[in-house]
């Protein structure tokens, strides 16, 4: 067996005064599903931010595929295999449904602005595939009769799809999603969780997710992270989660829970 | 009917300045306040060209050489303002970009090899309406067409959301500098063929003021739509001329017209004329057939 896709070693994020996030240690292996839980400010989606490029570690090291990716760009991590969705969905909402897929597939394309410019043979066969393979993805995420829509006019839970399905249109290895059933109703939940284990078996990869619906973290994910002001408090499978006295008292000591 | 031609070869230099600006305000979102800057390089370099070196060939191929001259100098000026501009945010770019298209006209101004202060005299007339125009349509189709691909939708996607974009692989930085170095190339054509057809051009015809009437074009048309630039260019070019016929007075109350003209526009509509999409006659005829 081979190590982890993404091992971070010991990253530390400091906001002037603030540690949002402190010393986590987190390991993702090929086609785990992962979750990560905590309050709210508990530095969740900061690790994120760390590992997409966002923000560069105040210290430790993020390591993917043996290569330490801490001072990379965004675009980069992009390129290497990592795709994320965002907690306040980031769609490019003036765009159709189907060109926010295509806008994803830009590093697989390879022809030159010159041969757009002169609709070269070349282009259009590119931009043909590309638009094939958007109509698949808009199928499997049932989105394909809303695919001229503007992004700005669907309906939030299909809002929150389609940035999955943008995310994958990048051919990640490793998929991150910032909860991804925030705002949905429990049976657009239910469906997102079978959606969430079918697509890491069927694309083959990783998922390392956020969410507050613990119905949905339980149900989906294999191991999971707790996270508390900042620092790393458990980990292990559900039902040891359930139990931990930790986390317990992490989720009882804070008013909110949501 | 000289008069009336002379409207019309404005408009043309206008609707290219318009379209080309639009490339780097409207499609990728950079807020530019520069761009008589690079019309100014591209008309002294063409200039330049025409006076102190034109090649041996007819002047329609001069023509050609001198528009490649103007466009390409401001390209590179577009490079080299870019790399350090283009880091900077929204106000930011905005006043840098505008300090730099003063600090070239001052340039300029103290240039005496070009004219200096006096403005660049007895430039060859190459150019005609027939030729403007048929920039106008090359500029149109350039970056209409870019902007069908995915450079086109990766500059779009800086407007739209810069994080997402980046999140998704897209070099931002990279295709923020290519709306820019394409838009201050057509400027700097513009430049050149306003040269060869006016004959004489004067540093302060691009001062700022002008920078401000080309963006209010664009935002007339709507921001990001390439009809809308067309349609703002001619707007604002015939403007002053229907303001002139009506009375010196009006006429110069021009600035004034102006700002009232744009604070309706923002209260009827925001977005512009056209908002972001393009005028497709083809969508239009099926749209009356059904
Ligand atoms: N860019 C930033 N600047 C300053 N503080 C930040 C920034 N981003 C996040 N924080 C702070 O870091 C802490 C963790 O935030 P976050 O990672 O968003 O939490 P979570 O996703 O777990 O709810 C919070 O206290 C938040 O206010
Ligand atoms: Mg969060």
């Amino acid at each position: 067996m081979s190590g982890p896709i993404l091992h971070t070693k010991n990253i530390t994020m400091r906001f002037g005064g603030l540690m949002a996030v402190d010393q986590v240690q987190l390991k993702v292996f090929k086609n785990d599903l992962v979750g990560i839980i905590g309050p709210n400010g508990a530095g969740k989606t900061t690790v994120f931010n760390m590992i997409t490029g966002i923000y560069t570690p105040s210290a430790g090291e993020i390591i993917l595929q043996d290569k330490n990716i801490n001072n990379e760009r965004a675009y980069t991590i992009s390129k290497l295999g990592v795709a994320r969705t965002f907690q306040n969905i980031r769609l490019f909402k003036d765009l159709s449904v189907i060109d926010n897929i295509r806008l994803a597939g830009h590093q697989k394309l390879t022809y030159s602005g010159i041969s757009s410019i002169l609709r070269t043979k070349n282009f259009k066969e590119q931009e043909e595939k590309l638009t094939e393979k958007a109509i698949k993805l808009l199928k499997i995420f049932k989105l394909e009769d809303k695919k001229d829509f503007l992004a700005r006019n669907l309906p939030y839970g299909k809002q929150r799809r389609l940035e999955i399905a943008r995310a994958l249109a990048t051919d990640p290895k490793l998929l991150l999603l910032d909860e991804p059933a925030a705002g949905m109703n429990p049976k657009e939940t239910r469906e997102l969780s079978d959606l969430i284990i079918w697509l890491r078996d069927y694309f083959k990869i990783a998922i390392l997710l956020i969410e507050h619906d613990m119905g949905l973290v339980m149900n989906v994910c294999e191991r999971i992270y707790v996270l508390d002001y900042g620092k790393l408090i458990a980990e292990g499978n559900p039902s040891e989660i359930q139990n931990n006295p930790k986390v317990i008292e992490a989720y009882l000591g804070t008013s909110e829970v949501d | 009917m000289d008069y009336l031609a002379h409207l019309t070869l404005n408009c043309g230099i206008f609707i290219i300045l318009a379209v080309s600006l639009n490339l780097i305000n409207g499609m990728a979102g950079q807020f530019s306040l520069g761009h008589a800057g690079f019309w100014a390089i591209g008309a002294y370099t063409g200039a330049a060209f025409s006076t102190f070196a034109p090649l041996p060939i007819p002047d329609w191929m001069n023509l050609l050489v001198g528009c490649g001259v103007g466009g390409i100098s401001a390209s590179i000026a577009g490079v080299l303002i870019g790399i350090p501009c283009l880091r900077l945010r929204g106000d930011y770019l905005a006043i840098a970009t505008l300090g730099f298209s003063e600090i070239i006209r001052l340039i300029i101004i103290n240039m005496d090899v070009v004219g200096g202060p006096r403005g660049f005299t007895n430039i060859p007339k190459w150019a005609n309406l027939g030729w403007v125009y048929l920039w106008v349509v090359i500029t149109i189709l350039v970056i209409s067409n870019l902007m069908k691909g995915t450079h086109g939708r990766a500059i779009i996607s800086i407007r739209e959301d810069e994080i997402a974009a980046e999140s998704l692989g897209i070099n931002t930085f990279k295709y923020k500098l290519l709306a820019f170095v394409v838009g201050s190339g057509f400027a700097g054509v513009a430049g050149a063929l306003f040269a060869y057809s006016q004959q004489f051009i004067h540093p302060n015809g691009f001062n700022f003021l002008w920078s401000v009437i080309i963006l209010l074009m664009i935002i007339l048309g709507g921001l990001g739509s390439i009809t809308g630039a067309v349609v703002g260019a001619i707007i604002l070019t015939l403007l002053p001329e229907v303001l002139r016929l009506m009375g010196p007075t009006i006429s110069e109350w021009r600035m004034v017209i102006y700002s009232l003209l744009l604070i309706l526009l923002m209260l009827w509509r925001p977005q512009g004329i056209f908002g972001k999409h393009e005028f497709k006659i083809f969508s239009l005829i099926k749209r009356l057939k059904t």
